[in-house]
């Protein structure tokens, strides 16, 4: 049977309708349009479909639509404030973190989630924390680099507002 | 040319396209949708080998939803492949036909209202198989009374080499005796008297399994046939020339119908260049329903229904004098090509033309066999035939090193070939900085301290690598095109696809740098088939050296153009005139000036209306031509001659690693990788291919093999097919060494397959090193190097 929810989408209320079985990956991509969360596997093995819910990465392929009722979600068309990119999206470029493109928007919401919890985080923790999400074309040492000096301008920042 | 003069390339832009992906707007083509859209599934064969007896669609056919139900004998024998000459003529069909010749073949397809009723209506198809024995070793399946996997394949009316107007022969039928798909003999010198004269002579055998592509992005297709007789595309592609040509070949239709749109392309590795079967039946189910079908493969439908990489034994002996130096060596290679020859006559052509810049060897003996199995057929990744042989001659280099007690920079470097050195074939090595890359890496990494204070359970290995910079493929040549826009603005059309290169950015500078203008003024229109000229594309590793020289002329034609109206227009001579920051300024009086729109103004008004078009183009090997029975140097994939590309990349790769001498873990601890490429474009852009092969490299090595059993493949998803996180990766230096080629534009050529080739043979050496044994099968994976371990405390006690 399906039901009509109200999803807290990137800082907008969305109605739709949802069955059961639906995952959110599903409703986001299929429904609402929001491809820029990818599907890489299906089987929660490659993080291309992570969103952030209430802050946390979730693999979106792996959670039913219905569990994400009535938290927020975060998806990569919600991360830049109108024509302001996040600081992430900024590092991604100048320090060419992405060729094909297909794993990035899952990494950078990945990325947001560390730095959100801790802004000073060590090489060590953006590796560890990134190794779920998969990337066939960078190598990563372009995204290991472009997290830390996302945390450098986030901390900046901080320091910035402090000093206003 | 002064290097240090160039204002837009030998630089790192960031991607000009950057915004689209970073905020998740780059549209690939899992993304496409289209009103009125079906989906389309496929049936897949269970079984390795069985004729069809009959296919039942009677009961699919009636499904709420479904709207088209096909089966192989309603297409019926139409051919393609990577390679279709009139002696290996294409031996695959879009579904099969008579037979089934591996687990996972298609056999009917279904175009419905949604995913879900297609894969209804699939389960509905009953169909009737005999099961036939099958053979699942290529050694096997070439031994007398083995299962035969073809019977005589009848081309289709033309072959695609008879279109292209290629041949000197008429295509025949192929019969597959053994089960061989084709063959390569290439020789050079005596072999008989280069072993006569060796000091040294020892023969090996090396295993390469195939590896997955694993693209991040899963296949995908989406079709539209038009009531015009139109059909548009999207689809993953790394040059649409190919997939075009095919599609028009297969569907009946005239080439210009087929328009072959750009979409983002989420990875391609060579896996993505030849036409899939399932492209091909999205836009046939499109025709038969007209309306716009969709196909997505799911990630164990792309593990065992899209080739994976080729398969090769290497069977290499070799013979050196007492200082190392190489007199003769005989290579025999059996590619085990699965189900399909596919680009098997390249893959084992390219064993050969690939590695031959690299070692002097006097007297070689080259031959190779493609041979069917029961298996899905494999085809091109990433510098395919390369990497296997490369694995092979490091590795048995090192043996001899320890056999001769020699040293094994020392024996690399006696062997290299020189800068100038023209190959049997009439290449010539005009840039060649192979002995720096080797020198620099060797420093880097600190070779000769620490080969000669080795630390307990630390290896040291050397990799090198070289590679074309295009080749002759269809359609044979690159264009551009660059128009100026009345603001000024200046638009490129090239036919260079974007997967992950960044060759729109790339583009954009090498035009930027000609008309001395901001790169943002430069908008680039790739990769679409309508619009842009003919392209050679984005494999053989052609898109710098070939494409970007037709942007670079194609710039160069518009600047000429442009420069002669603003002489007009100021009335100075061209002489005293220079483009500079998106002006045209006289170099006594720079107070005289035109922009860039004055200039199109003028054209409009002063010259009858000039739209001021600049075109360039190029051939990768300028002197290679065939016309009407005229042949001039063409190379041939079965005995390697005539030209085969105009430059070679070049790359030396060196690891430092650790061994668990219980566990048989690895640890990389430090990788370097010095790439000779020519002048870097975009200096990150190339560093980021370095890394990026590097990586995929210790995957190769380590860990990445697709598994069979029975023809099934056992591990189809990433959990059981793991590739290199962020975890698995070592330090890491990609240096660039900078050598000039004069063919290139600004000197560049190509970059990226080498480092792969070289990082895998420079980590396997490295294993062996810390392992004190040789394993002569990728991957070495904790079971090989434990068994090696203990085969080496065995020859100590
Ligand atoms: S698509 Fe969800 S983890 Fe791969
Ligand atoms: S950029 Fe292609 S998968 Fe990460």
């Amino acid at each position: 049977m399906k039901r009509s929810m109200v999803f807290d989408v990137n800082g907008n209320k969305r109605e739709v309708l949802v069955s059961p079985n639906q995952t959110l990956l599903d409703v986001l991509r299929n429904q609402l349009h929001l491809t820029g969360v990818k599907e890489g596997c299906g089987l929660g093995e490659c993080g291309a479909c992570t969103v952030l819910l209430d802050g946390d990465p979730v693999k979106s392929c792996l959670i039913l639509a219905m569990e994400a009722e009535g938290k927020k979600i975060l998806t990569i068309e919600g991360l830049a404030q109108g024509r302001d990119l996040h600081p992430l999206q900024k590092t991604f470029m100048e320090h060419h973190a992405f060729q094909c493109g297909f794993c990035t928007p899952a990494m950078i919401l990945t990325a947001k989630a560390l730095l959100d919890r801790n802004p000073e985080p060590s090489r060590r923790e953006v590796t560890r924390l990134i190794s779920g999400n998969l990337c066939r074309c960078t190598g990563y040492k372009d995204i290991i680099e472009a997290v830390m000096r996302a945390g450098d301008a986030l901390r900046n920042k901080v320091n910035d507002d402090e000093h206003e | 040319m002064n290097m240090n003069n160039f204002h837009y390339i030998r630089k790192s832009p960031r991607r000009t396209d950057g915004e689209l992906i970073v905020t998740g707007r780059a549209r690939y083509t899992v993304d496409i949708d289209l009103p009125g859209m079906l989906y389309a599934k496929i049936l897949k064969s269970p079984h390795a080998h069985a004729r069809i007896r009959s296919i039942n669609t009677g009961k699919a056919e009636e499904l709420e939803g479904a709207k088209a139900v096909v089966t192989g004998r309603d297409i019926g024998n139409r051919r393609f492949s990577f390679i279709d000459t009139p002696a290996y003529p294409a031996d695959q069909t879009p579904l099969a036909v008579d037979k089934v010749r591996f687990i996972g073949e298609g056999v009917a397809a279904v175009a419905a209202e949604s995913e879900k009723a297609a894969e209804k209506a699939l389960s509905l198809i009953e169909v009737d198989y005999e099961e036939l024995p099958a053979v699942f070793d290529p050694e096997e399946a070439m031994k007398e009374g083995a299962p035969i996997i073809h019977e005589e394949i009848t081309p289709n009316t033309t072959t695609a080499w008879e279109d292209f107007g290629i041949p000197r022969a008429k295509s025949r039928p192929y019969k597959a005796h053994h089960n061989i798909s084709n063959r390569v003999f290439i020789e050079h010198g005596d072999i008989d008297k280069g072993f006569r004269e060796a000091d040294y002579v020892r023969e090996d055998r090396f295993v390469i399994p195939s590896t997955a592509h694993a693209a991040l992005e899963p296949h995908a297709a989406v079709a539209d046939f038009q009531p015009t007789g139109k059909l548009d595309v999207w689809l993953s592609h790394m040059g649409f020339e190919h997939k075009r040509f095919w599609l028009a070949k297969l569907l009946g239709i005239p080439l210009s119908n087929v328009r072959i749109h750009k979409t983002y392309v989420g990875g391609a590795f060579g896996g993505k260049i030849s036409l899939f079967a399932y492209e091909f039946l999205a836009a046939y189910l499109s025709m038969l329903t007209r309306r716009p079908v969709k196909t997505i493969l799911t990630r164990e439908e792309v593990f065992t229904t899209c080739p994976s990489a080729r398969r090769m034994i290497v069977t290499l002996k070799t013979g050196v004098k007492k200082d190392g130096k190489i007199t003769a060596q005989h290579v025999r290679i059996i590619d085990d090509v699965g189900a399909y020859r596919r680009s098997s006559p390249t893959a084992l052509y390219l064993t050969h033309v690939f590695r031959n810049p690299i070692y002097d060897i006097p007297n070689i003996r080259h031959e190779g066999y493609g041979v069917y199995t029961n298996k899905i057929f494999t085809t091109a990744k990433r510098g395919h035939g390369l990497q296997q042989m490369i694995f092979a001659v490091e590795s048995q280099l090192d043996m001899i090193c320890d056999a001769l007690e020699l040293d094994r920079l020392e024996i690399r470097l006696k062997n290299l070939r020189k800068k100038g050195d023209v190959l049997p074939n009439g290449d010539t090595l005009r840039s060649y900085a192979l002995p720096a890359c080797l020198k620099t890496a060797a420093e880097r990494i600190d070779w000769r301290r620490k080969t000669s204070h080795k630390k307990p359970n630390r290896g040291l290995g050397i990799g090198t690598a070289s590679m074309f910079s295009g080749a002759h493929n269809f359609p044979f040549a690159s264009a551009a095109t660059v128009r100026l826009n009345h603001d000024g603005r200046v638009i490129l059309y090239t036919g260079q696809t974007e997967f992950g290169i960044g060759v729109e950015t790339v583009m954009a500078q090498i035009v930027a740098e000609v008309l001395r203008c901001p790169l943002k003024d430069i908008i680039v229109n790739a990769g679409d088939s309508e619009i842009s000229p003919h392209d050679i594309g984005n494999w053989l590793s052609a898109g710098m050296f070939v494409s970007g020289e037709a942007v670079k002329r194609a710039a160069v034609d518009l600047k000429t153009q442009m420069l002669r109206y603003a002489s007009e227009g100021l009335g100075i001579p061209d002489s005293d005139l220079e483009f500079e920051n998106g002006w045209i300024i006289s170099k006594s009086d720079d107070s005289r000036k035109c922009s860039f729109s004055d200039i199109s103004r003028y054209g409009i008004q002063m010259a009858g209306g000039d739209p001021l078009i600049g075109k360039g183009f190029t051939k990768c090997v300028p002197e290679v031509y065939f016309w009407k029975g005229r042949y001039n140097k063409t190379a041939s994939l079965t005995s390697g001659k005539g030209r085969f590309t105009e430059a070679y990349g070049l790359a030396a790769a060196m690891a430092e690693v650790e061994v668990d001498q219980e566990t048989g873990k690895v640890r990389v601890i430090h990788l370097v990788v010095a790439d000779d490429c020519g002048t870097p474009i975009n200096i990150k852009s190339v560093e980021g291919q370095i890394v990026s092969q590097a990586v995929m490299g210790i995957g190769d090595v380590l860990f990445e093999e697709v598994r069979f059993e029975k023809g099934a493949v056992l591990n189809p998803n990433f959990l059981e097919y793991p590739i290199p996180t962020a975890s698995d990766i070592p330090k890491i230096d990609s240096i660039i060494v900078d050598s000039y080629e004069p063919n290139g534009p600004f000197g560049a050529k190509e970059v990226g397959e080498t480092s792969r080739a070289a990082a895998i043979a420079a980590v396997a050496n490295a294993v062996c090193d810390a392992v004190g044994g040789r394993i002569f099968s990728l991957p070495f994976t904790t079971d090989r190097i434990k068994k090696a371990l203990v085969a080496r405390e065995k020859r100590k006690s």
